[in-house]
């Protein structure tokens, strides 16, 4: 087997104002034809680093060091118009976020026309391709292509740009591509697609791929063999069904073990039922005069007791999060807290209810302030709620602090000054102050890296075990919403397919919709996964 | 689409309408009132009576306004109270002449700032890069009026290149025939515009140069040169066009003093020596004009947006 890219030594420095920082040191590796290679770790590995130097654009801030051998030529090496050529020709790249990675204003034909131009000895204008654009957007299997590619990044859907960036990378048929995680933005099932596509484009035309990931299930979907990589060091490096077995490194070993498995709590939740924290009856939501964007939801979390709500983007999930905290209101149906209507109560009534839910958002960076201290931060439900006196709040949240792991001596930084985990915990901690009896976290772990993830949800659950409340737990995520939560309701474009206890609904679901979504969720086990893509697209 | 527009050109009208009140009101309530602006400080009270019952000024404030307003949709501003000629004439000769000034200078600017704001962007932090802030820091630094007596001094009086003032004429065509008159008052006036949107222009490009499209250019073998007009020139310019409809009254303010230094005879001449001798019909036409300018410019602002940006076109349909 021929190597396509050898990487010999790659090292990486930046010269930031802070002085200079050490991204990668001493990476080796080689990617044959028709090799999938996946580049694991968490953020800071120095992953995708590793992906931008291979072709050279990490920009004036990067000192690069070693060789990186594409087809024998030092890439390192190049320079000016040399480069240029290479880029797009022999290497090309998939990136992560399709949105911004494409001209916002340019027509989605001439993006992938260009190209080709940029590497036709004879360029002509971009119309002159569009026969070219309308086989490559064939082959990446988006509908109406001679419609699509008239139109803009914006009126496309994710998966359809990314099949765009996929479209104007295979355009000029390079031996290698660079995959940046290419599904990271994009919902299970069409993640399921991405996979698909890119697998066969190595099937039929022998490309090697460089598959940059954190989500080890995708790994064991399509990787042949796997390089871990931890604060810019190569920890591990092996064929993807060893080291899933039998990994050799502790880093590796506790990785994987953080990833959540779907199924991987076998035992049915009991709850006994104290009554309900939040119903839902027949809600309705509809923006602006638009679609529904939830329809007819009815939904009940009792107290003390964990509901996952799962369902891929644009489905309604945060929607009936916002109308549980009376921030969405919806057109018909009844929302009830602790059986009081929250819409129809009274000023007073209503901040009352609103004492007894915590919320946590996603991204712990943008929904902390970030002129306040951690301490400020936990305090002001306590102010807003003119609870406990000075020395009596310092008190409250040093106990809270304690209880996330922080430690009270984090309460004079800054947000800022925390890592993303960290301030999760915060956001917790802030959430918990009041001592609620519900507690709603909408995609609370989806920012996270898996390890930081795993801690924060023990935390979770420890939480809860010792607080008991109701918490309605909104994620994308199958595996994770299978390890926290008593009961699942799956919703799929503003209605709810299916709900039920946890077992029954993840492990034996009765729709369709729902059976389609467990099976396009990967999990971290190549022998496992490669089953499912089995029993998903109907292969011998 | 047509809906937005309609919605846009309602809410227009409504800021003019509110421009007429507000200038209204702000204007009477200055001291002294026009009666002793025109009649001067010997008029007796009994002259000033008459004048005002004679200008209906004895009128509550709000008849007058209702007045004036129903006036105005007529087409009539009124008479001056000092030039004994209709403020629509007088408007209507000294528009051309500003408008030839200000439209020159501010293409001037514009087709100066545009290419000078991106290479200052695609040669960030060197020395060019420092050398144009520094100099477009200083001219934007630099009060007009400063400006235009140092340009007089220089190239009038030391070197007797143009002339310190246009030609007083009353015609357009007057002034185009001395074009060289022109000069001094137009790079006074460019250069304002040049500080201004070659900063613009610069951070906008440098905005778009670091965006994820530009790599994914790059990644795909694109050349800097294409990637810079093909790419981030039509994206910096979006954020620029709609800085220029809000500029417009900036630009107004410019030729206000502009005009009064070099003499010219336009808008902001006529609006310098109605607010010297308290000639309230001609000072309100003059802001109601502008008034009416800032706010087509802003529509102006937002049709070219439409037409720049598709993102833009879906969201208004």
């Amino acid at each position: 087997m021929n190597d396509v890219l050898r990487v010999r030594d790659l090292g990486v420095r930046f010269d930031t104002e802070a002085g200079e920082v050490t991204a990668l040191d001493g990476l080796s590796f080689s990617l044959g034809e028709r090799e999938i290679l996946a580049v694991v770790g968490e953020s800071g590995s120095g992953k995708s680093t590793m992906a931008m130097s291979v072709l050279r654009l990490l920009g004036g801030a990067a000192t690069v060091s070693g060789s990186v051998e594409l087809e024998g030529e030092d890439v390192l090496a190049l320079r000016g118009e040399e480069l240029r050529r290479v880029r797009g020709k022999r290497a090309a790249m998939i990136f992560q976020e399709p949105m911004t990675a494409l001209n916002p204003l340019q027509r989605i034909g001439a993006q992938i026309a260009e190209a080709l131009r940029n590497h036709d000895p004879e360029p002509e204008r971009l119309t002159q391709y569009r026969d070219r654009v309308r086989e490559l957007l064939e082959r990446v299997e988006i509908d109406d292509p001679d419609r699509r590619m008239r139109q803009y990044p914006h009126q496309l859907s994710g998966g359809q740009r990314q099949r765009v960036l996929i479209a104007m990378a295979i355009g000029c048929e390079p031996r290698l591509l660079i995959a940046d995680e290419p599904t990271t933005a994009l919902d299970v099932t069409v993640q399921a697609g991405i996979l698909d596509l890119l697998r066969r484009i190595r099937d039929e035309s022998g490309t090697a791929i460089l598959l940059i990931t954190h989500n080890m299930g995708v790994v064991a979907d399509i990787a042949d063999r796997i390089l871990v990589l931890r604060a810019g060091k190569l920890v591990e490096q092996a064929n993807s069904a060893q080291l899933f077995a039998a990994p050799e490194q502790e880093y590796t070993r506790e990785l994987l073990e953080a990833v959540p498995l779907l199924g991987g709590r076998a035992e049915p939740s009991t709850v006994d039922d104290n009554g309900p924290a939040l119903e839902l009856e027949r809600v309705t939501v509809r923006y602006g005069g638009g679609v529904k964007a939830v329809d007819e939801v009815s939904l009940r979390v009792g107290r003390g007791e964990l509901l996952g709500l799962v369902g891929e983007s644009g489905s309604g999930k945060s929607t009936i999060g916002g109308c549980a905290l009376g921030l969405v209101r919806p057109e018909s149906g009844a929302v009830r807290l602790f059986g009081t209507d929250p819409n129809r109560a009274k000023r007073r009534e209503a901040l009352e209810l609103r004492r007894r839910i915590g919320v946590v958002f996603q991204d712990p960076g943008s929904s902390l302030d970030p002129r306040m201290t951690i301490g400020q931060c936990i305090a002001e439900p306590l102010l807003v709620h003119r609870e406990g006196t000075k020395s009596g709040r310092a008190k409250r949240i040093a106990e809270l602090l304690d209880a996330v792991e922080l430690g009270a001596g984090v309460a004079d930084r800054f947000p800022h000054e925390l890592s993303g985990g960290q301030r999760q915990r915060v956001s917790l901690a802030r959430a918990l102050v009041l001592g609620p009896d519900l507690l709603i976290a909408d995609e609370p772990t989806s920012a996270l890296d898996v390890s930081v993830q795993a801690t924060v949800l023990a935390l979770l659950a420890r939480l809860h075990q010792e607080l008991f409340f109701g918490c309605l737990f909104i994620s994308h995520d199958l595996a994770v919403v299978d390890n926290v939560c008593d009961r699942v309701a799956v919703l799929n474009r503003g209605r709810v397919v299916e709900q039920g206890e946890r077992t029954e609904v993840l492990g034996h679901p009765s729709e369709d919709y729902t059976r389609r979504l467990v099976l396009a969720s990967p999990v971290p086990d190549p022998v496992a996964q490669a089953e499912r893509r089995r029993a998903r697209t109907g292969e011998a | 689409m047509l809906r937005y527009l309609t919605r846009r050109l309602v809410f227009a009208i409504l800021v003019v309408f509110l421009v007429t009140v507000l200038t209204f009101v702000l204007l009477h309530l200055l001291p002294g009132g026009p009666a002793r602006g025109i009649l001067g400080m010997e008029a007796t009270p009994d002259q000033i009576a008459r004048f005002n019952q004679e200008k209906g000024f004895d009128q509550p404030l709000y008849t007058q306004y209702w007045d004036y307003l129903v006036r105005l949709l007529h087409g009539d501003l009124g008479d001056s109270y000092t030039k004994n000629e209709p403020v629509s004439a007088l408007l209507a000769q000294r528009l051309p002449k500003t408008l030839l000034l200000t439209v020159i200078y501010t293409l001037i600017g514009i087709i100066i700032a545009l290419p000078a704001g991106i290479w200052q962007a695609v040669r960030r932090n060197r020395a060019a890069d420092h050398i144009l802030t520094t100099l477009s820091f200083l001219l934007y630094a630099t009060p007009v009026f400063f400006l235009s007596l140092l340009l007089i001094i220089l190239f009038s009086q030391v070197l007797p290149w143009f002339p310190a003032q246009a030609a007083q004429d009353e015609s357009l065509g007057s002034v185009l025939a001395d074009p060289g008159s022109l000069v001094l008052p137009i790079v006074a006036g460019a250069a304002a515009v040049v500080a201004a949107f070659s900063r613009y222009m610069r951070s906008s490009t440098l905005d778009n140069l670091a965006q994820d499209y530009v790599r994914t250019a790059r990644a795909k073998g694109t050349s800097e040169r294409r990637i810079i007009l093909r790419h981030v020139f039509r994206n910096s310019l979006t954020s620029v066009v709609s800085m220029l409809g809000y500029y417009i009254p900036v630009i107004f303010g410019g030729a206000l003093v502009i005009e009064s230094m070099f003499n010219y005879p336009g808008i902001g001449l006529l609006f310098w020596s109605a607010a010297q001798e308290q000639d309230y019909p001609v000072l309100l036409g003059v802001v109601l004009l502008i008034a009416v300018a800032t706010v087509v410019g802003s529509l102006l602002a937002d049709l070219a947006q439409l037409f720049i940006d598709p993102r833009v076109r879906t969201a208004k349909r």
